[in-house]
């Protein structure tokens, strides 16, 4: 199989031939900064020329920002950039980009997603994350009470201009996926109520969502921490399948599984045993294995890479990746059979 | 008339002007600050506690409760100051150092000023020596430290470190909390309590200090 048909089996659930050995997303620079200084030669900093090192599948991604070069930047980490309607419109000028795909890249990318060698996939904010940035963590929170009509002007904005990506990529190719980048739980579930969700995020979903599928792009969310109760919300909406599946923050891949038979799953391998030793490594891809062999999960570090996993650790992780991934190919030829 | 029932209930739903004008009507028909205290503006913070614990409540509806009950605050903490009315107890809480993360910390900050507690907020990134200081200047009873990040949470027995050194690791008590952080992480560097959410830090600190409910 290609790296694309691979990737179609699985998310429909069909036999595959291993599982793609994957690093969803980019490093952190401090696991480069490591390696570089552990034997990974200092020439090799991109990352899919990383994942070439590795012997990885590929996938690329474009993430599109919301937000222009020149858009003011908060003074803090969870700072806002503005507090008011006012201070909205004047921050216009700053946001929704007319032109947002790098034509050179995504022509060649096509010509090598039309050969099979990648999956193509792009990201954006979603309507919990957007009005976060602008906001800032604590303000936003208090803005689904206090500045409703605002919040909903926001999301109706970033609406429009997502319709607008998406008309300019399915120019070039069509994206195999796509993530709405949101961030909406923690470690204890949801950072909002579904009463919140309802009125100011689900509405935007059912516009966007339905113009992805006619491009047979299958959305997905990206929400760290535990997103066990909005799985729910979100396939109400549409969304197809989730990523990262965080661990540590008690994600229970099985029980998942189990709540909701058709969604995808990206993640969930337990970047926190990642330099445990070969026996936690293996121990950590055996758990996984079954829920992988049944189709429409891909495994992956739950995150990224944590910097204190040493170069001797990942070359471990990856080696016993690869055979994992096999056995799980070898394994869907029965589970997945076509009856 | 106002009574203390409304006055809860405008805490609940996050009304802070209704809570401020409530407090100011019951102080005004001769209820003592001490009695808006504990009968309007704690069980009304206690109601949003039980009710974030069981995912009745989110984020959102506790800050903007918190701020109803700062409201009303506001125009209690003179009168309580003037009539000797005493917090249950005074706490130091910040999020250690390196870690820029307060949200966290924020809410537990709010659910103890609801419980009655003296808090006094170091804010983010915050080192042991500044803990222990602040614990030593303010004459708190316990410090409460958050963290999100693994790589943060080390500091943490930093600051149970700093007290050791400055013999202060048997008066003062000490509560952590924060996404990586667990019981067994506290056992490890020797903290008094770990509390798995912002509701559950009320009552482990009333517990650490022994406190009665």
């Amino acid at each position: 199989m290609t790296t694309r048909e691979r990737f179609q089996a699985i998310m429909n659930f069909k036999p595959f031939d291993r599982l793609p050995v994957l690093e969803w997303a980019e490093w952190w620079d401090q696991t480069i900064a490591r390696w570089h200084h552990e034997g990974l030669p200092e020439s090799i900093t991109d990352r899919y020329d990383i994942c070439r090192y590795f012997g990885l599948d590929i996938y690329k991604q474009d993430w599109f920002s919301e937000q222009k070069p020149e858009c003011p930047k908060p003074a803090f980490h969870g700072a806002g950039i503005l507090r008011t309607e006012k201070e909205y419109d004047a921050a216009l000028k700053y946001l929704y980009p007319s032109i947002n795909v790098d034509p050179k890249k995504w022509t060649q990318w096509a010509i090598e997603q039309a050969r099979g060698e990648i999956v193509i996939w792009f990201t954006v904010v979603g309507f919990f994350w957007f009005p976060r940035t602008l906001f800032g963590i604590e303000d936003h929170l208090y803005a689904f009470y206090d500045l409703p009509k605002l919040m909903q002007r926001m999301n109706s904005d970033l609406t429009e201009w997502i319709l607008k990506v998406i008309a300019e990529v399915t120019e070039f190719c069509q994206p195999d996926f796509m993530t709405f980048a949101e961030d909406m739980s923690y470690n204890h579930g949801p950072m909002l109520s579904k009463d919140l969700f309802d009125e100011f995020l689900k509405p935007y979903y059912k516009i966007v969502i339905p113009e992805l599928k006619k491009f047979d792009i299958i959305p997905l969310l990206d929400s760290d921490g535990d997103i066990s109760i909005p799985a729910y919300w979100f396939e109400e909406v549409g969304i197809e399948g989730i990523l990262p599946l965080e661990r540590q923050a008690g994600v229970d891949m099985a029980q998942l599984r189990k709540d909701h038979p058709t969604m995808k799953f990206i993640g969930h391998y337990d970047k926190m045993v990642m330099n445990k030793g070969e026996a936690a490594i293996r121990s950590e891809f055996e758990r996984l294995l079954p829920t992988a062999a049944k189709g429409g999960y891909i495994v992956g570090c739950d995150h990224q890479t944590p910097p204190g996993v040493s170069l001797d650790d990942y070359l471990i992780f990856s080696s016993a990746f690869r055979e994992y991934a096999e056995k799980a190919g070898r394994l869907s030829q029965n589970e997945l059979a076509i009856h | 008339m106002a009574n203390f029932k409304e006055l809860a209930d405008s805490i609940i739903s996050g009304k802070a002007a209704e809570a401020e004008k409530l407090t100011q009507q019951l102080l005004s028909s001769g209820k003592s600050a001490g009695d808006v205290l504990n009968q309007g503006l704690i069980p009304g913070m206690d109601e949003v506690g039980r009710r974030f614990k069981n995912n009745e409540f989110y984020v959102p509806e506790v800050l903007i409760a918190a701020r109803a009950m700062k409201a009303g605050m506001k125009i209690l903490k003179p009168k309580l100051a003037e009539s000797g009315v005493k917090p249950v107890a005074k706490i130091v809480v910040g999020t250690v150092k390196g870690d820029l993360h307060d949200i966290g910390k924020n809410l537990v900050a709010m659910m103890l000023e609801g419980a009655g507690f003296e808090v006094i907020d170091l804010g983010v990134d915050v080192s042991a020596e500044k803990f222990v200081q602040a614990a030593k200047e303010n004459k708190a009873q316990a410090i409460g430290m958050s963290a999100l990040l693994t790589t943060t949470m080390v500091n943490m027995g930093a600051t149970i470190e700093q007290l050791a050194k400055e013999k202060m690791n048997n008066t003062i008590k000490v509560i952590i909390g924060g996404a990586p952080v667990t019981q067994s992480y506290a056992d490890e560097i020797g903290a008094n309590g770990y509390a798995p959410d912002a509701a559950s830090a009320v009552a482990l600190l009333k517990s650490v200090l022994t406190l009665n409910n």
